[in-house]
């Protein structure tokens, strides 16, 4: 038998794996939403017996509480969507009436938000579920997409007074973005190769790295690259025409659906570069069994190395759209789109295409926290921590496995899923030290 | 088998080498400073060796110190809890809270310790019970606290930072805090002296009781440990609720130093959970190792507000407050691994309910 029938018999097998759990990841992903929700219906409950008001929102059991869990819900999830629902229709007690509200249109400026949170959230996502699917738990996307920002930011800036216009706009939007690849792919690749090379864990590094990526860009923007003429640590603002144009969304409401269409675009890409090529063979068996890839003549550093590159390049495109379409220049303080990645691609199991659904959701969610802030009196941080209980009940497949045995006899226990995208082995080995 | 111990005695030789090096540069700084004192090293040492500068060192290692001794209980028992910071937020919080209720500090440390040590509990459970990645659900106790303490705030304070509450006292040993220098360490807050304290009972445990051989061994080799008739889970448990106890003392006692807990984008711990993780890879897993990393961290930082105030060098903040981070990377890139206990990170199931 040659070694490439071996290959192929390989790579059947692992597809079939992948594809039974398919289904069980995304059971585990929707339970693990539900519960996180329901654990924040009693957070607001708790909070809103904490705080004090004249007349009780909602009434539980004949206990008045200050703030109303399902109106915060309707604030954050329909908020976000710009209150698409019209007031009238309400199929539950019987009234139909045109399901949308009259004037609601997809193209409202809370849509945009939400759109343009997903677009950046969708790089991170990716960049995150690349390094996973490798093994390599790329905590540092938060690092890289702040150099890929910042690079993008000067370089662009530099290079604007050389062309301008419509021109201006074609040459510098992909040299941006170029940028910002390079420039976060090389930052991914110092802890790639102190896996690699030097045998470093790769989570102590990326998290050092984070810290020495915000506080060398805070220096940077702070001293020599500081806009004189403004009081915040902030970079020179970007002419327009170095900026991605808005198409169908107001130019103030900073989102371009070019740029979500490029995000779209990458998630085909990577699902198609982990599914359809070799290299993303070798990816996925170096996640999934290192050994065995290395016995089956996949080179493991070279495999890690360039994943956290990819990885890296990823986020510093995401960093890049950030300032191109959002900021129009580098400031300090840059969202935790980072750290929100890593949620995104553990809620999608690492599947590029669960990425875009995961990336939406967190998009919904960081818009909306805006609404539950102006609208009502929930501190709109309750959003962060639906998003820690999304994490930690999505990484406890074991727990809804439980659950799930109490109430359906299996007669085949089926391959259990581990959250890195790998398969839990028999000593549940879900790390890779 | 010889292979390994030549690697070893090699590793040890490039410590070393790299430890001469720096006493080496160290010395020749000193020397120069002390030949002349108008040098700017003669005036950096004059900043450096003042009792102000020793206090705030200590007062800045207190929340690392203890999260770091937390760490390596965790860790050694083979829990990475790479979840501290988010120990250190809840119990920061907790802590001035509970304070500003009951109008008691010491009885608020105590709640805010409580709380620390429920967040490890469920950490413990998620991944124990059901056997979650630890990083992962290291990273949710992390997200989860860094949610909830400004999320309470808001709620109870009508902002992200707390009402203020009164501060521990500090202990001043008559006679012994006149000494220059060294008298910073006589006349600190309590916590101070228990960071102390805490080391060296952790050391004691770790090495000198059956228990601290217990959590070893639940980190080296699970399997032996099992055989051994040790409940493996058992002093995992027990361990990681050390770790919740310990970081919660550190969270409490950071923000009851300040009287205040301020809830502001990374909260008042500003990766302080994660500084403790790198002062326990620097000491090796040693408590007293980690103390002495978290003193060399925590004195760049006061030595660095001081040179900057009395102009000598003015070494931006930013870049300062970077060193730790580079010095693990470049420490984890020469000297490769930090030797992690063999079986961090798995999960272990015992034979017997299989």
């Amino acid at each position: 038998m040659s070694a490439g029938d071996w290959r192929d018999r390989g790579r059947s097998a692992l597809e079939r794996l992948v594809r039974a759990s398919a289904f069980e990841r995304v059971l585990i992903s929707t339970a693990a939403l539900v519960l996180s929700m329901f654990v924040g219906v009693l957070i607001i409950l708790a909070a809103g017996r904490m705080t004090t008001c004249t007349t009780a929102a909602t009434t539980f059991f004949g206990v008045g509480f200050c703030y109303d869990p399902f109106a915060i819900y309707d604030s954050l999830f329909l908020g976000a969507l710009g209150d698409p629902i019209n007031p009238l229709f309400k199929p539950l007690q019987g009234e139909f009436a045109a399901p949308f509200r009259r004037g609601w249109t997809p193209l409202n400026s809370q849509m945009a938000v939400t759109l343009r949170e997903t677009t950046i959230l969708i790089f991170t996502g990716l960049g995150v579920a690349i390094a996973f699917r490798a093994g390599i738990f790329n905590i540092g996307m938060q690092g890289q997409l702040v150099v890929g920002a910042l690079a993008t930011a000067l370089t662009v800036l530099w290079t604007s007074s050389l062309v301008s216009g419509l021109v201006g706009t074609l040459v510098l939007i992909p040299f941006g973005l170029a940028v910002g690849a390079l420039a976060g792919g090389l930052f991914g690749a110092i802890p790639g190769a102190l896996k690699a090379y030097a045998d470093a864990n790769e989570v102590i590094t990326t998290i050092m790295l984070n810290f020495v990526a915000t506080s060398v860009a805070l220096f940077l923007v702070a001293n020599p690259f500081k806009d004189p003429e403004s009081p915040a640590n902030e970079t020179v603002g970007l002419p327009d025409f170095a900026t991605i144009p808005s198409v169908l969304y107001e130019p103030r409401d900073n989102f371009s659906i070019i740029a979500l269409g490029i995000a779209l675009a990458l998630v085909g890409a990577s699902y198609y570069l982990l599914e359809h090529t070799s290299f993303g063979y070798d990816i996925r068996t170096s996640g999934i069994q290192p050994e065995a890839a290395e016995y089956g003549g996949v080179d493991a550093a070279r495999t890690i190395v360039s994943s956290m590159t990819l990885s890296g390049a990823i986020g510093g495109v995401g960093g890049a759209m950030y300032v191109l379409m959002i900021l129009g220049n580098y400031q300090t303080g840059v969202p935790s789109y980072g750290f929100d990645g890593i949620t995104v691609s553990i809620l999608a199991g690492n599947n590029p295409l669960g990425v875009g659904f995961a990336a939406l959701l967190f998009g919904v969610l960081k818009s909306g926290s805006i609404i539950v802030d102006v609208s009502t009196d929930v501190p709109p941080q309750l959003v962060g921590v639906l998003r820690g209980l999304i994490i930690l009940f999505v990484a406890m497949p074991e727990f809804f496995r439980m659950i799930g045995a109490k109430f359906v006899i299996e007669s085949d226990e089926g391959q259990a899923v581990a959250t890195d995208g790998g398969v839990v082995e028999d000593n549940g080995g879900g790390s890779d030290e | 088998m010889s292979n390994a111990t030549l690697e070893r005695t090699s590793d040890l030789s490039t410590r070393r080498l790299a430890g001469i090096a720096a006493l080496v540069a160290a010395a020749v700084f000193v020397l120069w400073g002390l030949v002349a004192p108008a040098s700017t090293p003669g005036r950096i040492l004059r900043v450096m060796f003042t009792k102000s500068a020793l206090s705030a060192t200590l007062r800045l290692s207190v929340p690392i110190a203890f999260a770091a001794l937390g760490g390596i209980f965790a860790e050694k028992s083979g829990v990475i809890n790479i979840g501290l910071e988010g120990l250190l937020i809840i119990s920061a919080f907790t802590g001035v809270y509970a304070t500003d209720v009951t109008g008691d500090i010491w009885l608020g440390l105590l709640i805010g310790v409580v709380s620390s040590v429920l967040l490890a509990a469920l950490f413990a459970v998620v991944c124990i019970e059901f056997r979650a990645d630890q990083i992962i659900a290291g990273l949710a106790v992390w997200l989860i606290a860094l949610g909830l303490a400004p999320f309470a705030s808001q709620v109870i304070y009508g902002g992200p930072n707390t009402a203020s509450v009164e501060t521990f006292n500090t202990i001043t040993i008559p006679g012994l805090a006149g000494i220059p220098f060294f008298g910073a360490l006589f006349d600190a807050s309590p916590m101070v002296y228990l960071m102390f304290v805490a080391t060296v009972a952790s050391w004691y445990t770790l090495n000198r009781t059956s228990f601290g051989r217990w959590v070893i061994a639940s980190g080296e080799n699970p399997k032996a440990l099992d055989t051994a008739g040790v409940d493996v889970t058992r002093v995992r448990y027990a361990a990681v609720l050390i770790s919740g106890l310990l970081a919660g003392i550190g969270g409490a006692a950071l923000s009851l130093s300040l009287g205040q807990f301020v809830g502001n984008g990374q909260t008042m711990v500003n990766g302080k959970g994660f500084i403790a993780i790198v002062a326990y890879l620097f000491g090796n897993y040693n408590p007293v190792g980690a103390l002495l990393s978290t003193f060399l961290f925590a004195g760049l930082d006061a030595l660095q507000l001081r040179l900057q105030a009395a102009a000598i060098i003015a070494v931006p903040q930013s870049l300062v407050r970077t060193i730790p981070y580079v010095a693990v990377i470049v420490v984890l890139a020469l000297f490769g691994k930090t030797r992690l206990p063999e079986a961090a990170g798995e999960h272990y199931e015992s034979g017997e309910d299989r």
